[in-house]
C-alpha cells in the first residue's frame, strides 16, 4: 500500500466516522463539530483529485461561513434534543435494515466491475503549471454560461425569499414610533365626555 | 365566399346567443331586433348565393371548414356542400324564417317569454341551415337533432301547460324513433363505405349496388336497400308520414308562428330534402322507391281525411301539412324530386301562409281557435281573409297559383311511374285532390263566410291585425301565387343537373317534359285530367255542405257513423300508440326498475361499491399521518422497491 | 470559445422575463402599499408579452445553443405559452384573495415570475445541469411561495415539509443523473443518447441511475408512493398558492419528464415504462379511492391531482409520438381545469374565511346559478364527460395506450376514474340539490368574474373543439 492509498483511507475512515457521529450525538454543538470534521476530510479527499481550489473553497465557504454561522444558531437556541430522539431507539431497527438494504443493493451497482480501473481509463496527471482555478473559470463563463447564470438566479431567489419570509412587523410585538410620540396634540391624549350625571339611586 | 358561407348559419346562432343569454339585459326590442338583423343577414347573403347559382352559374362549393376530430382515421370536419339545391333551401328557409319573426313581435307582443321565444326561433334557423349545408353525414345529423331539439323546446314553450309538456314529449319520442332509424342509416353507411362523406359515399355507391349482407344469418339484405330504408325512416319522423305522423298534430300546441316556421315550412322538410340529398343512393334500389311512394300515398290521402272532421282552425291545417308531405313524398318515391322539392318550396310559401293567417284570426278572437266558434270574418279582416283566400287557392291547385303547378306535376309524375305501388299512389293522390279543396274550402267558409257565431264580446272588438302581422301575410302571398313559374326552369330546366340524380329507367319528369311548352300549356293540358275538376268538386262540396245546407253535414256523420268516429279518433293510432308502446314500455321498465335497478344494480352493486370504495378509502388515508418523517419512508421505500425489482430481478428475469 | 450573440436569440423569451421579474421587484420596492396595483398589473402583462414572443416561436426551426445546454424547439414554445397564460389566470385569481387577507405584497408576484422561469428553464432544457437547476429555481420559488403567509402556522408547516421532501427527492435525481455521467461522461442529452445507443447492453448501473430519476420526477409530478406531499402541502399553502403548484408546474414536469425519459433515455423506454405503469396504477386508484373520504375540498383536490397525474403517465407509458402528444394534451387542460376548480375556492372565500369545506359549495346554485354552473362544467371536465375537455383528454390518453396494447391498463384507468367520478359529481350534488348553509350573498371582484368565466368556458369549449389544441400538441412533437 502506497502512501497515497493510505492517506486516501485514513480520510475516507475518518470522514465516515464523523458522518455517523453528526447525527448519533446528543450535543448539537458536538455534531456541528463533527460536521465541520466531515467536511475537512472531505476537502482532503478533494485535493487527491486534483480538485484543489474545490477544496479550499469548501473549506472557506462551508467551514468557514456556514459552518460558524450553524454553531451561532445551535448555541443562541439552546434546542434540548432529547424530545426530539425519543423515537430514535424505536425506528433504529427499520431505519438501519432499510439502510443496510440500501447500501448493499448500491454496493452492488457501484463496484469496480462498473467504475473500477479497467472500465474507466485513469484520467493522467496534470503537470505542475496547471491551473485548476483558471480551468475551472474558463469554462464557466464559456461552456457553462447557462447554468451558471441560472445558478445565479437561484441565489437571487433565495435571497428574496429570505427577507421575503423574516423581515416583517409581528403583529404581536409592541413598538414605539418616535415621529407619532412628537407630533401628538394633547387633545389627542386625553378626551373631556360630557356626560349627564346620574340620578340618585 | 367561404366566409359568405360561414355567416350564412353563423349570424342567427349570434343572434340566439345575445337574445338567450343577455336577454334580460337588452330588452325586448333589442331581442327581436338582433335575431332579426341575424336572419335578414342569412336571407340577404342567401340571395347573394342564389344570384351566384341562377345568374352566374357558379360552381358547386364543397369543402371542409374545421376538422372536428380524427378518430381512427374516420374525420368528423363540420363542411359546407353548396349546390343548387342548397341555395334553393336555404333562401326559402332564410326567408319563411325572416317573415315568421316579424311577424313574432305581433302574435307574441304580451308573451312574458318574449325574449326566450325569439333565441329559439334563431337558434332554429342555425340548425337548419346547418343541415340544409352540410357536406357529411355527421353534420345532417347534428342539424337533425338540433331543429328537433328547438322543436321540442318550442311546442312546450308554454311549459305550464300539460297539454304544451305533453305535446313537446310526444313529439320528441316520436322523433325518436325516426332517428333511431337515420343513426343505424348512417351508421351502415359508414361500416359500408368508411366515410362520412357525402361526395366520397355517392361516388363509391354505384360500385354496392349488388352488395348484400346478413344481418340473420341465411337471410340476405341488400345493402342499399337497408341503408335507404333505415334513411327514410329516419325522414318518416321528422317529416311526419304515417305511421310516425301522430307528434305532428299535436305539436299546433305551440305558439302559431313556430306552427308556420317548424311544423309547416322548414323542419317537417328536412325529411324531404334529405332523400333528394342521397338520391343517388336512392336511385339504386327501387325496392326503396317503392316504399317511400307507398308510404307518401297513405299519408297524402288517409291524412287529408282527418283534417275534414278537424274544428281547430290551426290541427285542419296541420293534417293538411301531413298530407302535403305525403304528395312530396310520393314524388321522391317516384324520382320525381326536383317536383318533390318544387312541392316543397310553393309549400314553404302558402302553407306558411295559411299558418299566419290563422295566427292572425286566432289573435283577433282572442285566442280562441275553434271555427265553429268563427265566421263572417271577412268583413272585419280584409287583409286576412284575402291572403287566406290567395293561400287556400294555392293549396288545393287552382290553376296559375303555385301549388297547381307543383302538385300537378307531381300527379303527372306518379301517373308515368312504373315502380310497384305506383297504380295505388296514383289513385290516392287524385282522390287527395277532393279531399284537399274540401277541408281548405271547409274552414274558408266556416272562418270568413255566413253569419258570425262569435259571442258579442269578441265581435265588438274584432278588427284587422296590426301591420306586424298583416305585412308578413302579404309578402307571403306573392310567392304564394308567382313561385310557380319558376317551374321552367325547377322542374323541367337544368338547374338540378348534376345535383338530384336520376336513373335513366325512373326519369319520369324527363317524359313529362317532353309534352311541356310553358306555364300556359301546362294548364291546358291539365284541362284534360282530372285533378282540376275534383279540385272544383271539392270546393263545390263544401260550399254546399257548409254554406248551403248544413244539415247536411250532421246527417252525414249521422249516416256513417263508423267512419265518423274512426276519423275524430284519428283511426285510433293515438290510443294504439298509448297502450301498446306507451303501456308496454312502462310495464317493462317498471319490472327492469323492481327487479334489475332497485335490488340488484342500486342494492348491490351501487350502495354495496360504494361501501366498499368508502371503507377502503376510510383505512388507507391513515396512512398520510402527516408526519414528515413517515413521508420520507415511505418515499425511501418506494425507491428501495424500485430499484430492488428493476436492477436485480427484473434483470435477471429478462435475461 | 465566443459566444455569438446570435445564440441568445432563441432566449429571448427567458431573458425577457428575467429583466422583468427584477425590474418588478425593484419598482415593488418604491410603490406604496396603496399602489401596489402596480406590481400586479407589471407581472400580468409580462406574461402576456412573454406568450406572445414564445407564440411567436412556434414555427421556428429546432435550435439547440450555448454548448448543448438550452434547446428551442416548438414544443417547449407551445409548452412555455401554455405556462404563461395559466400563470395568468393564476395571478389574476390571486388579487382579491391576497388583498383581502392583507398579504397583497409583490413578492407573491415576483416569486411567481421567477417560478415560472424556473419552469421555462425546464422546458427548454437540453442538459441534465439544466434540468436540475430548472428543477430547483422552480421548487425553492414554491418552497418560499407556500411559507408566504408567515402568520400562518399551517402554511409554515406545509412548508417545511415541502422543503425537506424536496430536497430529498432532489437529492435522488441528483444521484441519479451523477450515476448516468459517471456511465457515459456527459450532462449533455444528445450525447448520453449517443453513448446510450453505443453500449450494446444496457446495464445495471443505468438502470440504477434510471430507477433514481424516475423517482425524482414521481416525486415532482405527485404520483404514488412519491405523492405524500401533495396532500399536505395543497392544504396547508394559501389557496393562491395551491393553485399555482397544482397547476403551470404539472406541465414542467412534464417536459422534464418527456426530456428525461423520451430524449435522454430513450434507449431504457422498456424498463421505465414497466416503472411507470406501476406508478400510475398506484396512483390512480390510491388518488381516486382516498379522494372520496376527504371533507376537504384543496384536499380533495389534492388527491384528484394525484389521479389525473396518473392518467398523464399512462400517456408517457405508450412511449410513441401519440401518446406523448395525449399526455401533453392532457397536461395542459388538466392544468386548466385545475385552476379553475381551485380559482373557485377562491371565489367563494371572503375576508376571514376560507370556502374550503365541501360543504360551503352546498346550495351554490341559488347563491350563484352562473358560478355553480362554472363548477359544474369543471367537475364535469375532471371526471371527463363529454362535452367538456377533460374526456378529449381522457379518451386521446387511452387511445394512445389502447393503441400499444396495453388494454387491461386502459381498463384500469377506466375503472378508476368511474370511482373518481363520484367524488366530483359529489360536489355538483352538493350545490344543485343542497340547502345553502349561509345566507351571505356573493361578492366577486370583476377581474375575478372575467378570468373564471373565460376559465370554464375555455374548458367547455376546448371540449367542444378540441380538434385545433390536438393538432398543434400532435405537430410540435413531430417537428
Amino acid at each position: 500500500m502506497d502512501f497515497e492509498r493510505f492517506i486516501f483511507y485514513f480520510f475516507a475512515a475518518v470522514l465516515v466516522f464523523a458522518a455517523v457521529r453528526v447525527i448519533t450525538v446528543r450535543n448539537p454543538v458536538h455534531a456541528v463539530l463533527h460536521l465541520v470534521l466531515a467536511f475537512f476530510t472531505c476537502a482532503g479527499l478533494w485535493l487527491m483529485l486534483e480538485a484543489e481550489f474545490l477544496a479550499i473553497t469548501l473549506v472557506l465557504v462551508y467551514v468557514g461561513a456556514v459552518m460558524v454561522l450553524f454553531l451561532f444558531v445551535v448555541m443562541m437556541l439552546d434546542i434540548n434534543v432529547s424530545p426530539l430522539r425519543e423515537g430514535f431507539i424505536k425506528y433504529l431497527p427499520v431505519g438501519l435494515s432499510v439502510a443496510a438494504l440500501i447500501v448493499i443493493e448500491m454496493f452492488l451497482v457501484v463496484r469496480a466491475r462498473n467504475f473500477g480501473t479497467d472500465a474507466v481509463a485513469i484520467p493522467a496527471r496534470h503537470g505542475a503549471d496547471y491551473s485548476n482555478t483558471r480551468e475551472l473559470g474558463s469554462v464557466l463563463y464559456t461552456d457553462y454560461v447557462y447554468p451558471f447564470e441560472i445558478a445565479a438566479v437561484i441565489l437571487l431567489v433565495a435571497m428574496i425569499a429570505a427577507i421575503a419570509l423574516t423581515m416583517r412587523r409581528r403583529p404581536e410585538t409592541k413598538y414605539q414610533n418616535p415621529v407619532d410620540q412628537v407630533a401628538v396634540k394633547s387633545n389627542d391624549r386625553v378626551r373631556l365626555v360630557k356626560m349627564k350625571a346620574e340620578e340618585r339611586q | 365566399m367561404e366566409n359568405v358561407y360561414l355567416a350564412i348559419p353563423l349570424a342567427p346562432l349570434f343572434g340566439a346567443i345575445v337574445a338567450g343569454l343577455f336577454g334580460k339585459q337588452i330588452g325586448r326590442a333589442g331581442a327581436h331586433t338582433v335575431t332579426i338583423l341575424g336572419v335578414a343577414v342569412s336571407f340577404v347573403l342567401s340571395l347573394v348565393v342564389l344570384k351566384q347559382f341562377a345568374v352566374d352559374g357558379a360552381d358547386p362549393y364543397n369543402a371542409s371548414v374545421y376538422t372536428w376530430m380524427v378518430s381512427d382515421g374516420v374525420r368528423f370536419e363540420i363542411g359546407f356542400l353548396i349546390d343548387n339545391l342548397t341555395a334553393l333551401m336555404i333562401t326559402v328557409v332564410s326567408f319563411v324564417s325572416l317573415m315568421v319573426h316579424i311577424y313574432t313581435i305581433g302574435y307574441m307582443h304580451d308573451d312574458p317569454g318574449y325574449q326566450r321565444f325569439f333565441s329559439y326561433i334563431a337558434l332554429f334557423t342555425f340548425s337548419m341551415l346547418m343541415l340544409v349545408m352540410s357536406n357529411n353525414f355527421l353534420q345532417l345529423f347534428f342539424g337533425w337533432e338540433a331543429v328537433g331539439l328547438v322543436s321540442y323546446l318550442l311546442i312546450g314553450f308554454w311549459y305550464k301547460r300539460p297539454t304544451a309538456i305533453y305535446a313537446n314529449l310526444k313529439a320528441f319520442l316520436v322523433n325518436r324513433v325516426g332517428d333511431f332509424g337515420f343513426l343505424l342509416g348512417i351508421g351502415a353507411i359508414y361500416m359500408a363505405f368508411n366515410s362520412m362523406d357525402y361526395a366520397t359515399v355517392f361516388a363509391a355507391a354505384p360500385a354496392m349496388e349488388s352488395a348484400s349482407f346478413e344481418i340473420f344469418s341465411g337471410v340476405e339484405w341488400s345493402l342499399l336497400t337497408v341503408i335507404c330504408i333505415f334513411l327514410f325512416i329516419g325522414a318518416m319522423g321528422k317529416s311526419a308520414q304515417v305511421p310516425l305522423h301522430v307528434w305532428l298534430p299535436d305539436s299546433m300546441e305551440g305558439p302559431t308562428p313556430i306552427s308556420a316556421l317548424i311544423h309547416a315550412a322548414t323542419m317537417v322538410t328536412a325529411g324531404i330534402f334529405m332523400v333528394a340529398r342521397m338520391s343517388p343512393l336512392f336511385e339504386l334500389s327501387e325496392t326503396a322507391l317503392s316504399f317511400v311512394l307507398v308510404i307518401g300515398a297513405i299519408t297524402a290521402l288517409f291524412m287529408g281525411l282527418l283534417g275534414v272532421v278537424q274544428n281547430d282552425i290551426k290541427r285542419v291545417i296541420a293534417y293538411s301539412t301531413l298530407s302535403q308531405l305525403g304528395y312530396m313524398t310520393v314524388a321522391l318515391g317516384a324520382s320525381a324530386y326536383a317536383a318533390g322539392i318544387f312541392h316543397l318550396m310553393t309549400h314553404a310559401f302558402f302553407k306558411a301562409l295559411l299558418f299566419l293567417a290563422a295566427g292572425s284570426v286566432i289573435i283577433a278572437m282572442h285566442h280562441d281557435q275553434d271555427i265553429r266558434n268563427m265566421g263572417g270574418l271577412r268583413k272585419y279582416m280584409p287583409i286576412t281573409w284575402f291572403t287566406s283566400l290567395i293561400g287556400s287557392l294555392a293549396l288545393i291547385g287552382t290553376p296559375f297559383f303555385s301549388g297547381f303547378y307543383s302538385k300537378d306535376t307531381i300527379i303527372e309524375a306518379v301517373h308515368h311511374s312504373h315502380l310497384a305501388g305506383a297504380g295505388i299512389a296514383y289513385w290516392a293522390v287524385l282522390i287527395g285532390v277532393f279531399i284537399t279543396a274540401l277541408y281548405s274550402f271547409r274552414m274558408y267558409f266556416l272562418v270568413f263566410h255566413g253569419k258570425p257565431r262569435m259571442d258579442e264580446h269578441t265581435r265588438e272588438h274584432l278588427r284587422e291585425t296590426p301591420w306586424v302581422v298583416t305585412v308578413p301575410l302579404i309578402l307571403l302571398a306573392i310567392p304564394s301565387v308567382l313561385s310557380g313559374y319558376l317551374i321552367d326552369p325547377v322542374v323541367f330546366g337544368d338547374w338540378f343537373n348534376g345535383v338530384l340524380h336520376v336513373a335513366p329507367g325512373h326519369d319520369v319528369l324527363g317524359v313529362i317534359g317532353e309534352h311541356y311548352h310553358g306555364p300556359l300549356s301546362f294548364v291546358l293540358h291539365a284541362l284534360a285530367g282530372p285533378a282540376v275538376y275534383l279540385a272544383g268538386a271539392g270546393v263545390a262540396t263544401a260550399w254546399y255542405i257548409y254554406m248551403k245546407n248544413p244539415a247536411i253535414a250532421d246527417n252525414i256523420a249521422q249516416r256513417f257513423r263508423g267512419l265518423y268516429t274512426l276519423l275524430v279518433n284519428k283511426y285510433y293510432a293515438d290510443d294504439f300508440n298509448e297502450a301498446v308502446f306507451a303501456g308496454g314500455a312502462r310495464n317493462v321498465g317498471r319490472l327492469l326498475w323492481r327487479v334489475g335497478d332497485a335490488l340488484i344494480i342500486d342494492g348491490l352493486i351501487v350502495n354495496g361499491s360504494a361501501r366498499v370504495v368508502g371503507w377502503v378509502a376510510s383505512v388507507v388515508r391513515q396512512v398520510q399521518s402527516g408526519y414528515l418523517y413517515h413521508y420520507a419512508f415511505s418515499m425511501i421505500i418506494g425507491l428501495l422497491l424500485l430499484l430492488f425489482w428493476f436492477v436485480f430481478i427484473a434483470q435477471r428475469v429478462g435475461a | 470559445m465566443n459566444i455569438a450573440l446570435s445564440e441568445f436569440a432563441p432566449l429571448s423569451t427567458e431573458i425577457f422575463v428575467l429583466t422583468m421579474a427584477c425590474i418588478i421587484l425593484i419598482i415593488d420596492v418604491f410603490v406604496s402599499d396603496e399602489r401596489r396595483i402596480i406590481s400586479y398589473v407589471l407581472s400580468l402583462a409580462t406574461l402576456l408579452a412573454a406568450a406572445l414572443i414564445s407564440w411567436n416561436m412556434l414555427d421556428n426551426e429546432t435550435a439547440v445553443v450555448l454548448n448543448g445546454t438550452f434547446v428551442s424547439d416548438p414544443m417547449a414554445a407551445l409548452l412555455k405559452t401554455s405556462i404563461f397564460l395559466i400563470t395568468f389566470g393564476v395571478f389574476m385569481y390571486s388579487r382579491a384573495y391576497l388583498v383581502t387577507r392583507g398579504i397583497f405584497r409583490g413578492e407573491y408576484y415576483v416569486l411567481g415570475l421567477f417560478a415560472v422561469l424556473g419552469m421555462m428553464v425546464l422546458v427548454s432544457a437540453h442538459n441534465l445541469l439544466t434540468i436540475y437547476l430548472g428543477l430547483e429555481l422552480l421548487s425553492l420559488s414554491l418552497y418560499a411561495l407556500v411559507a408566504f403567509n408567515r402568520d400562518s402556522a399551517q402554511a409554515s408547516e406545509a412548508a417545511m415539509k415541502y422543503f425537506v421532501l424536496g430536497a430529498l427527492a432532489s437529492g435522488m435525481l441528483l444521484y441519479g443523473i451523477s450515476m448516468l455521467y459517471g456511465a457515459t461522461g456527459s450532462l449533455d442529452i444528445a450525447e448520453i443518447t449517443a453513448a446510450l445507443s453505443a453500449s450494446d447492453e444496457m446495464g445495471m448501473i443505468h438502470i440504477f441511475a434510471l430507477c433514481f430519476i424516475v423517482v425524482g420526477l414521481a416525486f415532482k409530478f405527485g404520483a404514488v408512493p412519491f405523492h405524500m406531499w401533495v396532500p399536505d402541502v395543497y392544504h396547508g399553502a394559501p389557496t393562491p398558492v395551491t393553485l399555482f403548484i397544482g397547476s403551470a408546474p404539472k406541465i414542467a414536469a412534464f417536459a422534464m419528464a418527456l426530456r428525461l425519459l423520451e430524449q435522454t433515455l430513450g434507449g431504457l423506454a422498456a424498463d421505465w415504462q414497466d416503472m411507470l405503469t406501476i406508478l400510475a396504477v398506484l396512483s390512480l386508484a390510491i388518488g381516486n379511492v382516498i379522494a372520496i373520504a376527504q371533507t376537504n375540498i384543496k384536499r380533495m383536490l389534492a388527491y384528484s391531482t394525484i389521479s389525473h397525474v396518473g392518467f398523464l403517465i399512462l400517456g408517457l407509458i405508450a412511449a410513441n409520438a401519440e401518446g406523448y402528444s395525449a399526455a401533453m394534451f392532457y397536461a395542459i387542460t388538466y392544468a386548466l381545469t385545475a385552476t379553475g376548480g381551485f380559482g373557485m375556492i377562491i371565489l367563494l372565500s371572503r375576508s376571514g374565511f376560507e370556502a374550503d369545506q365541501l360543504d360551503d359549495f352546498k346550495g351554490l346554485n341559488e347563491r350563484s346559478p352562473w358560478f355553480a354552473l362554472m363548477m359544474l362544467i369543471l367537475m364535469f371536465s375532471m371526471a371527463g364527460v363529454p362535452p367538456t375537455v377533460g374526456f378529449y383528454a381522457k379518451l386521446s390518453v387511452l387511445q394512445a395506450i389502447i393503441h400499444v396494447d396495453m388494454v387491461w391498463l386502459a381498463v384500469v384507468a377506466v375503472f378508476f376514474s368511474i370511482i373518481g367520478a363520484f367524488y366530483y359529481i359529489r360536489v355538483v350534488k352538493l350545490m344543485y340539490f343542497d340547502e345553502p348553509e349561509t345566507e351571505e350573498p356573493l361578492h366577486v371582484s370583476t377581474d375575478l368574474q372575467i378570468v373564471m368565466s373565460l376559465n370554464s368556458l375555455a374548458v367547455l369549449g376546448l371540449g367542444v373543439f378540441p380538434g385545433a389544441l390536438l393538432a398543434v400538441c400532435a405537430a410540435v412533437l413531430v417537428a
